[in-house]
């Protein structure tokens, strides 16, 4: 095995050091284990292209890059825009529940009103929610 | 009006100084019962309709006028409506032409009404830009079903009840236009476009901001494209 350059080691030590902040905001239920799964992976695919200068080269050459350095770019270019990409999907289905709660609060607020439970929405001074 | 029962669904956002006028119109012009439904308002949009004894469904946050529509779909169909009229808070849709646009709906000739500008000649002249818009998204709609219809963007319309159906589970949110009225054709619902005038907005500013008159053109097209595409059910 050739001698690791110094960039390498440095993106190696780098994605150690995420994984195990990723693997810290799981253990503190900062992160939910399903978005976590990504992240683990993508660290430690960095580490490993990092430690093993055959595979990272390998790699570069079959892509067609010139510069080992780029592919490291390159994948974290795909990787960014594939996260990015989930992030948009879960917000969409998070703001398609968002209304159905608000809707179905909605409701529930009619509901008590009808009853003479409540008699005004409290926003009805302005202000908002 | 025909024996079947009517409710208005009026969305709201932000509308307290043309809902009181509205409400007024509504209760002089017509028997037909009246929700209001408040789109997040943060004036005192809900406190006015109180105040005219009408029921009113407030959203905590602001969903879109699509998505209050759906509101008022999923209502009707609780409490046993055979149709639902949008009927803008801030006077544009004059309540005169409430039962014309309800009879083809409440007749059965066809399940969704369209009070549309343009059918007959009416006074109706629109700035060059919407203008455009209406002509692109009318051929749209023609390429897409086959069948001209002249005002898509039109917001008067009775939905009868197997509409609201499917409605209140798959509904543009944002604007119920072009890609709604593809998404119902393809579905084999029949739309039919009844005459009516429309008016310059009373008071308030319009749903339709300058970010949103850059956003409406790409989101239409799209989902129109993407109604297109989806299987019909």
């Amino acid at each position: 095995m050739e001698f690791l350059s110094r960039t390498q080691i440095i993106l190696a030590l780098g994605a150690v050091g995420l994984a195990l902040f990723v693997l810290e905001l799981v253990r503190s239920r900062r992160l939910s284990e399903e978005y976590s799964l990504l992240w683990v992976v993508a660290s430690t695919a960095v580490a490993v292209l990092g430690f093993t200068t055959p595979l990272l080269r390998g790699i570069t050459r079959a892509l067609g890059i010139l510069y080992e350095t780029s592919t490291v770019f390159a994948l974290g270019l795909a990787f960014t825009t594939v996260m990015l990409l989930f992030n948009s999907v879960k917000l969409s289905r998070l703001s398609h529940e968002n209304r159905q709660l608000t809707r179905e609060l909605a409701f529930l607020r009619l509901a008590l009103e009808e009853q003479g439970a409540v008699t005004q929405t409290p926003s009805d001074g302005g202000g908002g929610a | 009006m025909s024996k079947a029962s009517v409710l208005v669904v009026v969305p709201a956002f932000n509308e307290e100084e043309s809902l009181a006028a509205t409400l007024d119109e509504l209760a002089r012009t017509t028997r037909a019962d009246v929700l209001v439904v408040d789109d997040g308002s943060r004036d005192h949009t809900s406190g006015i309709a109180r105040q005219h004894d009408v029921p009113v469904l407030r959203h905590a946050v602001n969903l879109g006028v699509g998505a209050a529509l759906q509101t008022g779909f999923r209502y009707a169909l609780e409490r046993g409506y055979d149709i639902a009229v949008q009927l803008d808070a801030d006077g544009q849709h004059d309540p005169a032409y409430l039962e014309s646009l309800v009879e083809p709906v409440a007749s059965g000739a066809a399940d969704v009404a369209i009070g549309s500008r343009y059918v007959a000649r009416t006074g109706y002249r629109a700035p060059r830009a919407r203008r455009l818009g209406m002509v692109v998204f009318s051929t749209i709609v023609r390429l897409g079903i086959g069948r001209r219809i002249a005002d898509t963007t039109s917001g008067f319309r009775a939905y009868g009840r197997a509409v609201m159906e499917v409605c209140q589970h798959d509904f543009p949110q944002d604007f119920p236009d072009a890609p709604l009225l593809i998404t119902l054709a393809r579905m084999g619902f029949r739309t039919c476009e009844v005459p009516v005038e429309m008016r310059e907005r009373g008071a308030g500013r319009s749903f339709y901001t300058l970010g949103k008159s850059l956003y409406y053109p790409y989101k239409n097209v799209l989902a129109s494209l993407m109604a297109l595409l989806r299987r019909s059910a």
